[in-house]
Order: C-alpha cells, then sequence, then structure tokens
C-alpha cells in the first residue's frame, strides 16, 4: 500500500484557509486575522502518543513563539504511507479585537517513509525563517533515516533522559555538536533551575571569592547510574568552579530510594573547611521545592513543575548557539565515559 | 580585583539584582504602595531578588516592622497589575522588609538609619550596598540629602546610590540647584533621575527598531520624514490633584521631561554602544540641539489651552477651574502643544509637534512619524492615492508598532486605499511586559543608568521649556479654551495647519 501527499497542495490548503479566516472576520471590523511567524516548529512523535499532548504543547508555545507548526506522526510499518491534514489555530488576546492565527499541518507518516519525508518538509517550512525540530522519542532518533529529517533543522531539541544508555547519547551529541546544527537537550534545560540557584549564592562577592577553596564536587541521584543531569551539572559546575581557580574532584552517590534523576548536588572545601553549599531538589504533585543551604544559612525556593511547554519555551527563546550548553556537553561526555 | 560569577548564564538566567538594601523615603505615600512595593514583590516572584535583599521604609508614621509588612502585604495584592499574589513567596519577601519612624528635618533620623542598615547588613548579607529612594515629595529632597550625607551613608564599603523622581526643579535655575546639593553628597553617576515613560517597553524598543533593523535608518531623517508627533493625551482630569497641578501644568509636568525624552529617544544619533553613556550622551546631543524659541516665536509656536466643563458620557464634568483646590481664574496650562525643530544635519527643518493634555477624548500616548509622499502621483487622484506612509509608535495603552501604506483596492481600476500593518507587542508576543518601575528599579539595583536621566539632560530640556514658560507666565489667557472630552483648542489645529498639517486623531 502506498499513499504520498503534495506539498504544493498542503501550501494551497493553507492558503485557502487564511482565506476563508479572513473572510469569517466582521465586516464591521477593519481588523480581521494577523498572520504572525517566527519560524517553522517541528515536532516528530510516536503515532501511539495521545495526538493532543503533542498539539497543546505546541498550542501554549503560539503566543510567545508564532510558527508554522508541523507535525509529524510515526507509526511502526513498512508501508511507505504519507498523509497530511492543514488546520489553524486562532486566539484572541484578552482586551483585544485582533484574533492572532498559526497554521498547523499534521503528517502521517510510517517508519518505512523516513526518507520520503524531506521533499515534503522542505517546501513546506517557512522562508527564511529558523526550522527547530522536536524530537520526541528515542525511538525516532534511532531511526536509521532520522538523519534525513534532523538535518533540515536549524536546531534539533530532544531529551536525553528519555535514553537507555546515558553515556551513549552524551558522547553522540557532543559529537553532533561539532557540526552547524544547533543542539538543545531538555534534560540540560530543567537544570536551568538548579544553575540559577548555584549562581545566584555567588553574586554575593563574599561567597564568590570563597570559590577557589572549593575541592569537591558531590553528586547525588536517584536510579541505577548516573543520568544524564548529573552529568550535565556535574560538568557545568566543574567548569565554573575551574575558571575561578579550583580544582574539584567530582564524587557520585546514588540515593537509594529515590526517582531516578538528580536529587542534590554539595560543593565543599577540603577536609569539610571552608565553603559549603548543597541544593536539594523535590517534587511533589504541584511544585519543585529546593533546599538550598550555604554555610549555616538555609533558604526555600519553590518552582512550578517542569512540563514540555515550559522547557521547549526556553529553548524556543534561545534560537543561536548556547556557548555554556556546548562546553558543558562536551565535559559531560568526557565525565560519563569516566574521563576526566 | 573582585573575582566574577563563574555560574553566570545570561541566556537563560534572567538578569539578577545584587544583595543590597533599598532605602525608601516616602514609605508610607502612594507611590511606594501603589507602584513601587508591587514592582519589588514582582520582581521577587520571577525570582529576580538576591535572597541577600532588604528594604527600609522611612516616614513620619510611627509602626513597627510587623505593621509596615501588614499594610504593603494588602497594597501589593492590591496594586499588582497581571500578577498572582502568592502568600508563600510574599512571606519569605515580607522577611526582609524593616520599618523606621523618623523626620527627615531630624539628623537624628539618619543616625539610626545607619544604624539599621549595619544590624540589617549583618542580617541579611547586603554587603553595604544601599539603593536610596526619595518617594516625598520635592521639598524632602535637600533636607534628606543632607542627612544621608552628614550620617556618612553616602559612602561605605559597597555601592551606594539614590533615585529621585521629577520634578528635577520647577526651572533650569532650581534644577541646577538641586543638582548642586545632590552632588555634595553623591556623584552624578550614582544619581538616578527616574522617568517612568522611559521604562516603559516600547520607548525601549524604539532603540530596537532603530538601530536594531538595517533598513529604517537610512529613511530616518529630513529627506524622508515629513513631520513628526508626539501625542500624550489623557482622558481624566486632575483627579484630586488640582492643588499640585495648579503650580505644574502641562508643559513643566510631561513636555519638559517625558515628552522630551521620548523625542530624544526618537531623534538622537545612533550611539556607538549600548553602554549607559554612550546612549545617554547621544540623548543629551539631541537635547541640546532643540532649537530653543525667541521670546517672538513663543505664541507662534506653542499653545497652552485648559479645559472647561462639559457633559460626557451622560455625566457633567467640572472645567479644570471648577475642580477642588484649583482658583477660579487660574491660568494653568492643562494643555500644550509645542513645535519643536531639531537644529542638526539630519532634522533641519522636520517639525516635531509634541502635544499633551487632560480631558481629551481618549488615554493615549504615541508617536507618529509622517513619512514625504510618493514624489509623483502615478496612479493619479484614484482614492487615497495621495495618503503619505505613516510609522506609528503606540506606547500606551495596547504598546505596538504600526505601518500604514498603500494598497490596490480589489477589483478592477487602479484604486488605492491605506492598509495598516500593525505588530502588537502583548498579543504578538503572549509574555507579560514589565511594568516600567520593575525595569527601572533592576536596572539602579544592577547600576544600568541607560533608561536613567542626567543632568545634563535636565538642564537641557529644561532650556528648551523655559522661553515657552516665559512667555506663557506672563501672557493672560482667555481660558478655558477646550471642552473636555475634545481633542484640544482651535489655535492648536491652527499651529500645525500654518505648515500644512493636521493632528491625528489617534
Amino acid at each position: 500500500m502506498s499513499a504520498t501527499i503534495h506539498p504544493e497542495t498542503v501550501l494551497r490548503e493553507l492558503s485557502d484557509l487564511w482565506v476563508s479566516l479572513g473572510k469569517e472576520t466582521d465586516p464591521g471590523q477593519s481588523s480581521g486575522v494577523l498572520r504572525a511567524c517566527t519560524m517553522t516548529l517541528m515536532a516528530v512523535a510516536e503515532e501511539a502518543e495521545d495526538p493532543s499532548d503533542v498539539w497543546s504543547v505546541m498550542a501554549m508555545l503560539m503566543p510567545e513563539h508564532p510558527s508554522r507548526a508541523i507535525v509529524i506522526r510515526f507509526r511502526q510499518s513498512v508501508d511507505r504511507e504519507v498523509s497530511a491534514r492543514v488546520f489553524s489555530q486562532c486566539w484572541m488576546p484578552f482586551g483585544h479585537r485582533r484574533q492572532i492565527c498559526c497554521e498547523q499541518i499534521e503528517i502521517s507518516a510510517s517508519d518505512a517513509s523516513l526518507c520520503d519525508l524531506p521533499a515534503v518538509i522542505v517546501p513546506l517550512a517557512v522562508s527564511d525563517l529558523p526550522v527547530i525540530l522536536w524530537c520526541r522519542g528515542a525511538r525516532l532518533f534511532e531511526l536509521p533515516d532520522f538523519a534525513l529529517v534532523a538535518q533540515i533543522a536549524h536546531k534539533l531539541v530532544l531529551d536525553s533522559a528519555a535514553f537507555a544508555d546515558p553515556a551513549g547519547i552524551l558522547k553522540r551529541l557532543a559529537g553532533r555538536s561539532q557540526t552547524d546544527q544547533i543542539l538543545g537537550d531538555l534534560a540540560w534545560t530543567r537544570l536551568t533551575r538548579w544553575r540559577e540557584l548555584v549562581s545566584q549564592i555567588f553574586e554575593n562577592r563574599s561567597y564568590c571569592a570563597r570559590l577557589p577553596g572549593v575541592s569537591q564536587v558531590k553528586v547525588e541521584f536517584g536510579g541505577e547510574r548516573p543520568p544524564t543531569s548529573a552529568y550535565y551539572m556535574a560538568a557545568w559546575l566543574v567548569d565554573g568552579l575551574e575558571r575561578a581557580g579550583a580544582k574539584p574532584q567530582v564524587s557520585w552517590q546514588p540515593e537509594p530510594g529515590a526517582s531516578p534523576g538528580l536529587t542534590r548536588v554539595e560543593l565543599a572545601g577540603a577536609n569539610g573547611d571552608g565553603l559549603r553549599v548543597s541544593i536539594a531538589m523535590t517534587a511533589d504533585r504541584e511544585r519543585q521545592t529546593a533546599q538550598v543551604h550555604v554555610d549555616s544559612l538555609s533558604n526555600l525556593a519553590v518552582f512550578p513543575l517542569d512540563n514540555d511547554y515550559l522547557l521547549l519555551r526556553e529553548e524556543l527563546s534561545i534560537p543561536g548557539r548556547d556557548p555554556i550548553y556546548d562546553r558543558s556537553l562536551a565535559r559531560a561526555a568526557l565525565l560519563a565515559s569516566g574521563k576526566k | 580585583m573582585a573575582l566574577e560569577n563563574p555560574f553566570q548564564d545570561p541566556r537563560r538566567f534572567e538578569r539578577r539584582i545584587p544583595e543590597c538594601a533599598v532605602v525608601i523615603f516616602g514609605a508610607n505615600g502612594d507611590l511606594t504602595k501603589r507602584k513601587l512595593l508591587p514592582a519589588l514583590y514582582r520582581l521577587a516572584y520571577e525570582r529576580r531578588l538576591s535572597p541577600d535583599f532588604a528594604v527600609v521604609g522611612i516616614s513620619r508614621t510611627s509602626m513597627t516592622d510587623e505593621q509596615f509588612r501588614d499594610r504593603m502585604c494588602a497594597s501589593v495584592s492590591k496594586y499588582l497589575e497581571d500578577s498572582p499574589f502568592d502568600k508563600e513567596i510574599w512571606s519569605g519577601f515580607a522577611q526582609g522588609l524593616y520599618y523606621m519612624s523618623g523626620d527627615v528635618a531630624d539628623p537624628k533620623t539618619f543616625s539610626t538609619l545607619a544604624e539599621r542598615l549595619t544590624e540589617i547588613e549583618a542580617q541579611r548579607h547586603t554587603n553595604g550596598n544601599v539603593l536610596f529612594y526619595l518617594s516625598t515629595q520635592p521639598s524632602y529632597y535637600e533636607p534628606v540629602v543632607k542627612g544621608t550625607g552628614e550620617a556618612a551613608l553616602a559612602a561605605g564599603k559597597g555601592w551606594r546610590r539614590i533615585v529621585i523622581e521629577k520634578p528635577f526643579g520647577h526651572d533650569l535655575e532650581s534644577a541646577r540647584a538641586l543638582s548642586d546639593k545632590l552632588h555634595e553628597v553623591f556623584r552624578e553617576s550614582d544619581v538616578y533621575r527616574i522617568d517612568h515613560y522611559l521604562g516603559k517597553e516600547t520607548v525601549q524598543n524604539i532603540l530596537a527598531f532603530r538601530f536594531g533593523n538595517g533598513i529604517f535608518e537610512p529613511l530616518w531623517n529630513r529627506r524622508y520624514v515629513n513631520s513628526v508627533q508626539i501625542t500624550a493625551a489623557e482622558s481624566i482630569g486632575v483627579e484630586g490633584r488640582g492643588g499640585y497641578y495648579q503650580e505644574a501644568g502641562a508643559l513643566r509636568d510631561m513636555i519638559q521631561n517625558h515628552l522630551l525624552q521620548i523625542m530624544a529617544t526618537i531623534a538622537m544619533e545612533p550611539s556607538a554602544t549600548f553602554q549607559p553613556d554612550a546612549v545617554r550622551d547621544e540623548r543629551a546631543k539631541l537635547l541640546r540641539s532643540i532649537r530653543i524659541m525667541k521670546q517672538t516665536e513663543v505664541l507662534a509656536d506653542s499653545v497652552a489651552g485648559q479645559y472647561g466643563p462639559a457633559r460626557i458620557g451622560g455625566a457633567d464634568v467640572a472645567g479644570f477651574r471648577q475642580e477642588p483646590g484649583v482658583a477660579p481664574d487660574a491660568q494653568t496650562d492643562t494643555y500644550a502643544a509645542v513645535t519643536f525643530f531639531v537644529d542638526n544635519w539630519r532634522w533641519a527643518g522636520v517639525p516635531f509637534y509634541i502635544r499633551t493634555g487632560k480631558r481629551l477624548p481618549k488615554r493615549v500616548t504615541e508617536i507618529a512619524i509622517q513619512f514625504n509622499a510618493a514624489p509623483h502621483a502615478v496612479f493619479g487622484d484614484n482614492g487615497d492615492g495621495t495618503t503619505p506612509n505613516l510609522l506609528i509608535l503606540r506606547i500606551q495603552p495596547e504598546e505596538g508598532i504600526s505601518l500604514r501604506f498603500l494598497s490596490k483596492r480589489p477589483g478592477a481600476g487602479m484604486n488605492l486605499r491605506p492598509v495598516s500593518m500593525d505588530f502588537n507587542y502583548g498579543s504578538s508576543f503572549g509574555e507579560r511586559s514589565p511594568t516600567a518601575y520593575e525595569t527601572l528599579l533592576l536596572d539602579a539595583m544592577v547600576g544600568d543608568a541607560t533608561l536613567y536621566t542626567r543632568q545634563d539632560m535636565v538642564e537641557a530640556s529644561w532650556a528648551v521649556v523655559q522661553p515657552i514658560m516665559q512667555v506663557w507666565d506672563t501672557h493672560k489667557f482667555d481660558f478655558p479654551n477646550y471642552t473636555a472630552g475634545t481633542w484640544g483648542p482651535k489655535a492648536a489645529d491652527e499651529m500645525l495647519a500654518r505648515r500644512g498639517h493636521t493632528w491625528r486623531k489617534p
């Protein structure tokens, strides 16, 4: 069985959609619809996933990152089948008379048709604007022809936490970061709150002046082996400490009974003297809570729970290269491979 | 050299406020309740504030720290704009709120403040950084600055800065005198003169629009720009501030500061960098390039107005002279319109029309840049074929940018009509914009004075309006000369008509 789609047909349907949206506008209003676009945002997901999960994230992103959204849903099949439908999503910002609309294209494809997709996607991408690809599954990233789709994107965003082998995926990502393609890893994005808390402590000049004396970085995690987030965190801390003149040693500590992931980090001076900083993060159903200790002082910070929308929103706001991430990725891959 | 924090990540982390204490004089006043504390709380909510942060409120009212916290809690939850009030975040924030009562004329107030700051520094690790905020009547500026200096509070192991609110004097001479007093205690680089208009997102966006894009700047000159209109209209009257307003008037209250600063932002040359002084140098240079009117030109190129009573929306609206606290023969300008020219190569001959007023039909602040019409009407007089292009930068109530250009009307024949291409800040980006006070307080605490007014800018703008004030002060106007709810006096229309222009109806 075989089915194909023609990009021109999809584009014509999009164009018709805009015409009909324009006609729907109240003729008494001079406002009409406003078409906004800052990028092509592509998501690849498993067909088995509930499509509303992906679309709801895309919809939430639209007000801040208006884009042409393309969702490609893959099913495991040897038939080379591709089909598409177009629709739009409009919203009326509170207190405004004009509605904002964004284009959305949903493509259904089989694994076997992956190699056919670039010819469809390239014409559908909005000219002169960046293409961001969000890969929602480890299996999709591992498909032999995935690189053909990935190469269309200026930035590829994935979640290394979904991969079974942390060292393996970090090594592959570090290799990819040497290319022109920009990478985003949601496992790294999840660390922003942690990293902000650390940075905030050292905004205070008196603590900052004590950084060269830090000799130990202890990373605690749930699960059997350190997750990618633990390697990233250690890499980032070591990088910062070295730039402050410290020569820290990293130790890894599993926390029995904790859910998989990073649970606590600690910075300390040699033999227990000097500065001692620790941050431990816990989460319940509503929020994350960070317990921060700096010497004898303690502080509590609360954050909303991470979700795909918040993480992706942060990644979309950094369209260019992120040298801090690139540096941390390179070091994290080394740490995960057992090299310093 | 002090070690830089190696963990900063400006791409992902919000700009952070360093550890410091903010001392607010006039802590029981309206500005503190409505603007300052809500802005500080919002910064705490956004996790911008360092945990080592404190606020010390000072006013004459006797209160404990706890009572001050309760009062501020009530104000913040009441005046917080489009933000949720989170009790848990408030309780963390409130731990850093302190209060002391004191009379600023009494030197003991400042010695007590010094002791209090030392205690707070030990508790909150503020490292000696202090921002003094004068949220008082201007008559208290001098005693506060003097008291601060005498108690040696203006220098310490950290930085010390002072923020003052307008008016910065009531004329050129008093503005200089105020600066002299400030400079006896603080260096000019530590003086932050706040103009909340400059903290508005769209005013900052003017710089991004002009200097971040390559296509507009080549058109931004006398060759392509026909005229510029800056409008700051308010639909309300003096709202119980008749006594104050009677002394100030629209020219002093709005044009001398806010609107001339906006004009400078629109017309300044690009600065070499975005460093505070580089930007402020260019703004100051522009203000000094505004042609100072001769006394004989004032009545032709400026119009004063005052609103009279009217019935608006079925309700009677008092005229200015009928407002409480206003003299029945007051000569105060509740409306001012001025034609300015900039004497430099870029803007020679381009009129900048500025108007502001109370009781105008709607609340709106915008800048309209009118470009020259196409040199030859190829399409003849078909429809609106001669309408010039217009670029409108909207500051309030809906921040955004619109470009008006001509398009063919669908159908047979070559009929043109103007269409508007709009960029709306709020709806194009769903993110909440920070309030002007959030932006400006954060800037003062991180030491970024780009959006603050410098002494030379204040003096230059007073020099521009002084001749107008002098003529207006001696002239007897036939007030009221516009009805509340209209776009101002007829004379303002005539002022533009002489140069072939008309006011926009925003």
